[in-house]
């Protein structure tokens, strides 16, 4: 299928494309690797009058240290971080996610802001970043927020960028060697978008956890207290309460007791891996 | 169009591309090189994979455009290179090629394989080449094939590189240094898109086209056929009584450009286009054909409308019988289901009946038909589903 008809423009700075973002009425879509507008564009889902492409911007290609968090321009690639070109402050596990996002010609151009943008509810950074308690940048003519992951995505394929708001970079929190992650996904075949996804962050030293079910049709299911574990952070696996588990996944709206089924499964196996 | 600079297959190479084109038609349509296989054109079936500034990427979900400065390799860029020609061998003793379809795709990947992975571990084949689909199921040769290859330049001594030797940040073929070759600004590039569509509603010919969909529909005036017949010819009339249309223009007695206004709860198409009109004197027949395009939703329609007014109670009154063909596309049409249409055009077919009744019949004032009206099609469809819903209702209750 072929897309559309539109004016594309690369422009040479961020600035030159924030101006011609707030210049197009929001007739105007934002395109970094291409790889979730690609598609939507080949599909005709999505019909913009203009295409800024913004894969090329240097400023969007850069690392930075800021204390002990990672700042990482919105345009690096999955493959980038797979392959460790930029220094991993999360233990392996920002290149250990990357490695499962779709194929390697997918990862090449994909790029991690571009994947934040689009939220889509079954992409793998969307659930991870939102577990490592990153955050996001977002700029304008007017200036720059910052904004935690969990924040930035408000519903499926919804985010809180404002007209004339590009994403610009990823801050990562470094993670202590004593924290223990744990990731599980069901796909049909690998590289597929996933049904169901979990990310569980354990940090015994702060005692504090954070429990994250994504794939689902809203926002990720956030669990920032111990209660899935009754209280405490001892025996995880043992004390893992499946039942709270389900009815998180009710309130939820998943209504479907396989779909349920699967997602309390998937979020045994991180907690599994988390535990171990 | 965009000129753009690639080296493919290690030529220099100039073009000009529209932007929406992708690089795999570029490849296949313009520089000839037909070996990039293209499948599913939304990145699944990896047929399309070439490499990209020596990286596999799939050209079907990578615009032409921004590949500017980029280095092209397809698989007729593989004649000499040593993996690809190990690879060769293995999938033909392997017996991987089956139909052929995707192997260019297949040779892409398995290359990058064989240069990014530390050993022949089949798992991690299998889970490396997922992204390329074989539709003759020919995995067990393929995963063979790449096996032996990697086993065979292990045990040569030839290491594995991570990233296979990758050392640039960023979306491959996407050039830092390319960028800047673009010089119109946004607002002119979409004006000159703007008005490229302007001049193609206004210097459009209306195609004889056989419409996707047809339905008939009638409806009866109480006048005479020859009075009915003149209201169908006069333009401005006939739109007054149409919920909806605003006329722009009559360039011609023949034919009417104009607009048709329909409302769906937050979507508003607003289809701006001409149409022709045929009569048919002797028959008290005609025919209107037309096309619109709705500029907001991208939504393009065509189709015909013929009418014949057939004599009924002894020709005082008369019966319009309506056939009504169209077709949709852009994304209302995803939206827009058949039945959808034709209940609101139902809808409007009544509405439209009642408009001529009063207008020959003097009904009403003429500023209340003459002035056009923006018809609702959310409440046009509640409606409806309201009257189904009593249909339903009643015959529940019969039984």
């Amino acid at each position: 299928m072929k897309a559309a008809s539109f004016a594309y423009e690369r422009p040479h700075s961020v600035s030159a494309a924030l101006d011609l973002l707030a210049n197009a009425n929001g007739g105007a879509r934002i395109m970094a690797g291409g790889q979730s507008l690609g598609p939507m564009l080949n599909l005709r889902l999505v019909q913009p009058q203009l295409i800024i492409d913004i894969a090329g911007l240097a400023e969007l290609r850069t690392v930075d240290r800021d204390g002990a968090d990672l700042v990482i321009g919105a345009c690096l690639t999955h493959a980038d971080i797979e392959d460790g070109r930029i220094p991993d402050v999360t233990n392996g596990v920002m290149r250990r996610i990357s490695a499962g996002i779709a194929y390697r010609a997918v990862r090449n151009r994909g790029t991690i802001g571009g994947s934040l943008s689009h939220a889509d509810p079954a992409a793998d950074w969307v659930t991870t970043l939102t577990a490592l308690g990153a955050g996001v940048r977002l700029t304008s003519a007017a200036g720059r927020r910052d904004l935690a992951v969990a924040e930035f995505i408000q519903g499926a394929l919804q985010t809180a960028l404002r007209p004339g708001e590009l994403v610009t970079a990823i801050r990562l929190p470094a993670l202590p060697p004593t924290a223990r992650f744990g990731y599980a996904k069901a796909c049909r075949k690998p590289g597929e978008f996933a049904h169901a996804m979990a990310a569980v962050l354990i940090e015994p030293d702060k005692s504090r956890s954070r429990i994250v079910i994504g794939a689902i049709d809203r926002t990720p299911i956030v669990v920032d207290d111990s209660s899935l574990f009754g209280g405490t952070l001892t025996n995880l696996k043992q004390q893992f309460d499946r039942d709270l588990a389900d009815r998180l996944l009710m309130r939820a709206g998943v209504t479907d007791t396989a779909d349920r089924h699967i997602h309390v499964t998937v979020l045994a196996r991180a907690i599994a891996e988390a535990a171990a | 169009m965009t000129t753009i600079q690639l080296s493919v297959n290690g030529t220099a190479t100039e073009t000009t591309v529209e932007p929406r084109t992708h690089l795999a038609d570029l490849l296949r349509d313009q520089l000839d090189l037909t070996g990039t296989h293209l499948g599913c054109e939304h990145g699944v079936c990896g047929a399309c994979t070439l490499l990209l500034d020596g990286a596999p990427a799939r050209s079907c979900i990578t615009l032409a455009v921004a590949c500017d400065g980029a280095t092209i390799t397809t698989i007729e860029g593989l004649d000499e290179d040593e993996i690809a020609a190990e690879l060769r061998a293995a999938f033909a003793r392997e017996h991987a090629l089956q139909c052929g379809y995707c192997t260019p795709g297949m040779i892409m990947s398995a290359r990058d394989l064989v240069l990014r992975l530390d050993s022949a571990d089949e798992q991690a084949i299998r889970v490396g080449l997922s992204g390329n689909l074989c539709r003759c199921t020919g995995y067990v040769g393929i995963v063979r094939a790449v096996r032996a290859v990697i086993e065979a330049r292990r045990q040569r001594g030839i290491a594995a590189a991570i990233g296979a030797g990758r050392t640039s940040l960023g979306p491959v073929g996407s050039q830092p240094a390319a960028i800047a070759t673009t010089t119109s600004s946004a607002p002119r590039a979409m004006r000159e898109m703007e008005a490229d569509r302007n001049v193609a509603v206004r210097t459009l010919d209306i195609p004889e086209a056989v419409p996707a969909k047809s339905f008939d529909a009638s409806f009866i005036v109480n006048a005479a056929p020859a009075q009915v017949f003149a209201l169908f010819g006069n333009v401005r009339t006939l739109a007054a009584c149409f919920p909806g249309a605003t006329i722009t223009d009559i360039p011609a007695p023949d034919r009417i450009e104009g607009e048709i206004r329909v409302a769906l709860g937050p979507l508003a198409a607003a289809f701006r286009g001409a149409a022709r009109i045929d009569r048919d004197e002797t028959n008290l027949s005609g025919r209107l054909v037309g096309m619109g395009h709705d500029q907001r939703s991208r939504t393009s329609t065509s189709g015909q409308i013929s009418w014949r007014m057939v004599p009924i109670d002894e020709g005082r009154a008369t019966r319009v019988e309506l056939a009504i063909g169209y077709s949709l596309s852009g994304p209302l049409a995803q939206i827009a289901r058949d039945g959808f249409v034709r209940d609101l055009a139902a809808r409007i077919t009544t509405v439209f009946a009642q408009n001529c009744d009063k207008h020959l019949n003097g009904a009403t004032t003429q500023a209340a038909s003459e002035q056009p009206q923006r018809l609702n099609a959310l409440a046009l469809l509640l409606d409806v589903a309201r009257t189904r819903l009593t249909v339903l209702a009643r015959r529940l209750r019969r039984q």
